[in-house]
């Protein structure tokens, strides 16, 4: 049991070396429907390391990661299809144990420090889901073990839920909040007992970098420029976004530019289909699915096609990181190209 | 240690370090350095036409409000001449004055900012050319200069405006107004097919952290904790009004009289940071639109629970007479506490 650790010999990332990974491994979530369910492989280390704030501050994570030398937070998007056969496999690098749970699916059970597990599931309702580390809970998913997953409805390739509008391209938008006193109480193998107090706010991993600011336009650092984060289209170009909080803040999401239709929340699609400027994500797993229209800008005049706009969290202290620095926090920008 | 920035301007950005900041500012106090990640700017708007209708606006950092257990607060807002041609300058209000056009105007909101700080008008829910939207980061912050947002309302409806420069913090120092959008058939009717209505009342609810009222307008911006991760309000504001206590009881328009058979159209924002919700003292409402938009179908509800920014147009048939408590609670984003409530009221005659 590695109950306390050298901080020098954890990994040690600066966030560019993350996000590199997950754009390279999935990028852009281009779905094509396949006529016959497969069976997806993916295995996760469980891994842990500092990862470096926009104030500086270095913050202690986990994370479900691809390889034993790296770390990962959130974990790769994944989106699979209604009834495929999926084979997760963890290895647990740490001292401490863990599990990969999906509400409603999959949950793996106790994985022991330096022990390995092989999962096998099916999947059979469309939607969208976060994977995470349900043991030890919230603190292990706070720790930063969670990521996104979606099942895609059989066969289509632009549908949410089988007979919902329709999208042209998808998104993941993981929030989450980070008190870095709860992530060190975490990392000494100790239950937090201050009152939660959030100093970070990511989206996708990421803090966004004003235009200017050290990282600003890094994909691999700022989530401004972010491409599993920005929204890019064309009017027509209708973006489906999974919401997901990995966190414990509620949030008001908020687009400019366009509404928002809202599709689903936490879990449940809704009766009717509201075109909604903010929307409710809970806290502590909450979810919704809404689809970015890329109409264009009905207000504009002269009419125009093309912009940027932000999306950020209209809760603005998710705005700011170490308790300043606004546009420091939680937000993307949406072009219309 | 990774990257620490140094506690000041970053001389290889493009931000501007126009000091600015506490004294000017009226807020006072804890004046940090100056100003980092702004973009200040007051071009020409592209595409610029006549006007229907024109807001002009200036700003006031000085804008006291007095709350029930006699404390004041200093809260910062827009000063305006409403819709009428005039200069600007007057003292602010808080809330800033209200905007109300008509579904198609062509709409001029003229900001003029001196040269000592930096603010923007967002017309939030109004969704114009990215250049009339008032972000910072993506156009420019106004500064020393009167900047013209263009836009022509193509959805009647409830919605606002407020400030968006270090809007963590100028949104909260009271920096917003409401903004109505009327159909063409005009006010009394909701949207262009939707129902109509006699009475009308404004449910702005707003939560203010006094501790943040002495900062300056750049707090944060260039690093340093200021604290603005932690909103913990110690006063509860309605529609500009200390609602804790009885102020906006019987207190036009915010709470309302109506006659058995007149129908009240109930604006409610959400102006706080914090999720809220709204209780109708027995009453059951229907929600005809949110956010500008007409529902698909009107839903009948007797609490709505809020997050920031949104908006709720409410339409109230009572049919027996009495008296009926607005009470809003304003509930903690972590821990789901009830932070405090603010109450209004109708009263049926």
């Amino acid at each position: 049991m590695k109950k306390s650790m050298d901080r020098r010999t954890f990994l040690k990332f600066s966030s560019a070396g993350i996000a590199s990974a997950l754009v390279t491994s999935t990028g852009l979530l281009s779905w094509n429907p396949r006529a016959e369910a497969a069976t997806i492989n993916q295995t996760f280390y469980i891994t842990e390391g500092f990862i470096t704030q926009p104030d500086g501050v270095d913050v202690y994570f986990r994370g479900f990661s691809p390889g034993r030398n790296n770390l990962t937070v959130p974990g790769a998007q994944m989106i699979v299809q209604e009834g495929d056969t999926v084979r997760v496999t963890i290895v647990n690098t740490l001292g401490t144990s863990h599990s990969f749970k999906i509400d409603g699916i999959i949950d793996s059970g106790r994985i022991r420090g330096g022990e390995s597990k092989t999962i096998e599931f099916q999947v059979n309702r469309a939607g969208t889901y976060m994977y995470y580390d349900a043991r030890n809970a919230p603190y292990n998913r706070l720790s930063g073990l969670h990521g996104g997953f979606a099942v895609m409805p059989n066969g289509s390739s632009n549908k949410v839920y089988a007979g919902s509008p329709t999208f042209v391209q998808q998104y993941f938008w993981l929030f989450h909040d980070i008190d870095p006193v709860w992530h060190n109480t975490i990392r000494n193998g100790n239950t937090p007992n201050t009152r939660y107090s959030p100093r970070y706010f990511t989206m996708n991993g990421l803090s966004a970098r004003p235009p200017g600011a050290p990282g600003a336009m890094d994909p691999n650092t700022d989530s401004m420029a972010d491409p599993r984060s920005a929204l890019h289209g064309h009017v027509g170009d209708r973006t489906l976004v999974r919401v997901l909080n990995a966190g414990l803040c509620q949030q008001s999401v908020h687009t400019h530019g366009n509404h928002m239709e809202w599709l689903t929340d936490n879990g449940q699609v809704r009766d009717d289909v509201w075109s909604k400027d903010c929307i409710y994500l809970e806290g502590n797993m909450g979810k919704f699915d809404a689809i970015y229209p890329f109409e264009s800008p009905p207000d504009a005049w002269p009419p125009v096609t093309t912009g940027i706009y932000p999306m950020h969290l209209h809760t603005e202290m998710s705005q700011t990181a170490g308790g300043g620095l606004y546009m420091f926090g939680a937000l993307t920008d949406i072009h219309f190209e | 240690m990774g990257r620490r920035r140094s506690s000041n301007t970053d001389t290889t950005t493009t931000t501007s370090s126009m000091g600015g900041g506490g004294g000017m500012g009226g807020g006072g106090g804890g004046m940090g350095g100056g100003a980092c990640y702004v973009y200040p700017g007051a071009p020409a708007t592209p595409g610029l036409v006549n006007a229907d209708v024109t807001f002009n606006l200036g700003i006031d950092m000085n804008i006291p409000l007095t709350m029930d257990d006699g404390t004041t607060i200093n809260m910062w807002g827009f000063s305006g001449s409403g819709g009428g041609m005039g200069g600007m300058g007057g003292a602010g209000t808080f809330p800033s004055p209200a905007m109300r056009v008509t579904e198609g105007d062509i709409v001029h909101t003229n900001l003029s900012v001196n040269m000592m700080m930096m603010h923007t008008i967002h017309h939030h829910g109004i969704e114009p050319a990215h250049t009339s939207d008032g972000v910072g980061h993506i156009t420019w912050d106004v500064a020393n200069g009167t900047y013209t947002y263009q836009w022509r309302p193509a959805h009647a409806g409830t919605y606002f405006y407020h400030c968006h420069t270090n809007t963590v913090l100028h949104a909260e120092m009271g920096m917003y107004g409401a903004l109505i959008v009327d159909p063409p058939e005009g006010a009394g009717t909701l949207f262009s097919g939707g129902p109509d209505y006699d009475v009308e009342a404004f449910w702005v609810v707003d939560e203010i952290d006094s501790s943040w009222h002495t900062l300056p307008w750049t707090a944060g911006t260039c690093g340093g904790d200021v604290g603005l991760n932690e909103l913990n309000p110690d006063y509860f504001v309605i529609t500009g009004v200390d609602g804790s206590g009885n102020s906006a009881m019987n207190a036009p328009p915010i709470s309302a009289t109506v006659q058995r058979g007149q129908k009240l159209l109930a604006r409610y924002i959400c102006a706080g940071y914090h999720p809220q919700k709204i209780r109708f003292g027995g009453l059951t409402g229907k929600i005809y639109a949110s956010d500008g938009r007409p529902l698909p179908k009107p839903v009948s509800v007797t609490e709505i629970r809020a997050a920031s920014a949104e908006r709720y147009d409410i339409i109230f048939e009572p049919a027996q007479t009495g008296t009926y408590l607005i009470e809003t609670d304003i509930i903690h984003w972590v821990s789901g506490d009830v932070l405090g409530t603010t109450r209004a009221s109708i009263t049926v005659v």
